[in-house]
């Protein structure tokens, strides 16, 4: 086991390698599309100080706490895009055929296709990002365990989101669509840009439970503010776990579909 | 005129040939009105608040509005232009018997019209669905006020989008950076289309309001929601026409010293 885990690590290594190389070829695309990003990340900042600043508060949050909303919401975002890039480059696998070269390598396909060629554009983002994080937290006065609970249930947001990019590259084998999936799935999880709160039921039910955006965003935030049960911090790893069993039968159900077309 | 109508037809053809792209599309316009209308449903819980000028109705209206404009203003095909000068087609164009400047427009009228059409059935869905308390301007001044703002935000969109498109004809490579930076900062909010750029003070207000981006979507909706007095608008309008000549010849200028520098190898 120890020795697979080291040979994934490596070839994860290398494809993220390449993935830099790649991108540094192309070092004027590259700073436009970091400047694009860091730009929208700090208007919108700026217009929830502003917001926040009007109204006092925000479905019952301070700005304090609004701008850890927006933060973690960040994080796990950034974290994503960073891991799970190599899905946005899946479409043109499956309609030119060139995923059969993926499917006959001694190496897992899922693996292959989630996690080939991390994005180091979003890499460079998340240190400065987690000492904003923790300059703002200390204004929350969170306590050891609310922060050993956050950690752990970001790195569950990052089980949902890993399970929602599996059910993306599941249903672009299945259909050929994979683009406007991955940005609906973008488009979601921006509705957790702030706490899921603001929603009104039955959106607000749906978007934690059925599409768990709220699972996936606000929960990790509301843990480190002691604002959750232990009702919540189970049902919440409850669906990462289903979430991700759930992608992973279809995933497997799709490559049954898998013609490889054009090749 | 024959020409273009045959233009506005095969644009439509397009747009209906790629159904689940355009229908995609949508969805994605509508579940951003969703962040939208939840967040400021929120801060207006209590229906007699007021925030920076705005009670429930009219910010809810601004919201909807977002929608309906941006099928108007930001529906293009123009953004395409980037690509085919980077990968050549464009020579194709060129040797088309056809005004290369009214073939654009004409093909970004066809997606005006058809993302307008769905974008009203959606607006009127969710009216249906979230039942919002919407303001209904009764004013002809201000409707007809309105109806020229548009118009000169869907010219003055339109010379922009040429306008950055064409920086492919000097870095090819990265033609599509400077679109996507102009989608990501204009698109989304120095033109008011996430939220009113009148919550900022008033000397960033000022310096919105010198530029051209404000008048493709925050403009047109303060003139329908009356926000602002008539002379105020006829100022705004006159400073929006003023960009609209600029950027015009602008684009005109930079299009000539593009044509000298363009090269399609391997058409």
């Amino acid at each position: 086991m120890k020795k697979k885990i080291k040979k994934y690590f490596k070839v994860w290594w290398l494809l993220s390698r390449n993935s830099f190389m790649s991108m540094l070829s192309n070092r004027l695309g590259s700073i436009f599309f970091l400047l694009g990003k860091l730009i929208r990340f700090f208007i919108y900042l700026v217009f929830i100080v502003i917001l926040l600043k009007g109204t006092n508060s925000l479905a019952g949050y301070s700005l304090n706490q609004t701008v850890f909303f927006y933060l973690t919401f960040n994080l796990i975002d950034i974290c994503s895009q960073f891991l799970f890039r190599e899905v946005y480059r899946f479409r043109p696998q499956i309609v030119e055929g060139s995923f059969d070269l993926v499917l006959s390598k001694p190496i897992n396909a899922l693996f292959r296709s989630l996690l080939g060629g991390a994005d180091v554009l979003d890499f460079f983002t998340i240190p400065p990002l987690i000492i904003a994080m923790i300059f703002v937290s200390r204004g929350l006065n969170p306590g050891f365990f609310s922060v050993i609970l956050y950690m752990l249930l970001v790195i569950n947001s990052l089980v949902i989101s890993a399970a929602f990019h599996i059910f993306v590259l599941s249903l672009g084998i299945v259909t050929l669509e994979v683009d406007h999936t991955v940005l609906i799935y973008r488009d979601l999880a921006n509705l957790g840009k702030f706490p899921i709160d603001i929603y009104r039921e039955p959106l607000k039910g749906f978007l934690t439970f059925i599409i768990p955006i709220g699972t996936m965003m606000t929960f990790p935030a509301k843990a480190l503010m002691n604002l959750v049960t232990v009702n919540t911090v189970l049902i919440s790893f409850l669906i990462g776990g289903l979430f991700m069993f759930l992608s992973i039968k279809f995933w497997k159900f799709a490559l049954t579909k898998y013609s490889s077309a054009s090749s | 005129m024959k020409k273009y109508l045959q233009v506005l037809k095969i644009t439509f053809q397009q747009e209906f040939a790629y159904r689940l792209n355009f229908i995609m599309w949508r969805v994605r316009n509508v579940m951003q009105i969703f962040l939208l209308f939840f967040l400021w449903t929120s801060v207006f819980s209590d229906p007699a608040r007021q925030f920076f000028g705005y009670d429930r109705s009219k910010i809810l209206t601004y919201v909807f509005g977002i929608l309906v404009i941006k099928a108007i203003v930001f529906s293009s095909r123009t953004i395409e232009l980037s690509r085919i000068i980077s990968d050549g087609t464009l020579a194709l164009y060129l040797l088309k018997p056809i005004n290369f400047f009214k073939y654009w427009f004409t093909a970004d009228v066809a997606s005006k019209i058809l993302n307008l059409s769905f974008s009203l059935v959606e607006s009127i869905l969710l009216f249906l669905i979230l039942k919002p308390e919407l303001f209904f301007q009764s004013n002809p001044i201000y409707l007809l006020l309105f109806f020229i703002s548009l118009v000169i935000a869907v010219f003055l969109f339109f010379a922009i989008v040429f306008l950055i498109n064409m920086f492919s004809f000097w870095a090819p490579e990265v033609g599509w950076a400077l679109p996507f930076l102009f989608i990501v900062i204009i698109g989304d909010f120095l033109s008011g289309s996430v939220f009113p750029l009148d919550i900022f003070s008033e000397s960033a207000q000022n310096i919105f309001y010198s530029l051209p981006f404000p008048y493709l979507v925050f403009f047109p909706l303060q003139v329908y929601l009356g926000k602002i007095s008539i002379p105020t608008v006829i100022n705004g309008m006159f400073i929006s026409f003023g960009w609209l000549i600029v950027l015009w010849f602008s684009m005109k200028y930079v299009w000539e010293k593009g044509m000298k520098k363009f090269s399609s190898e391997g058409i």
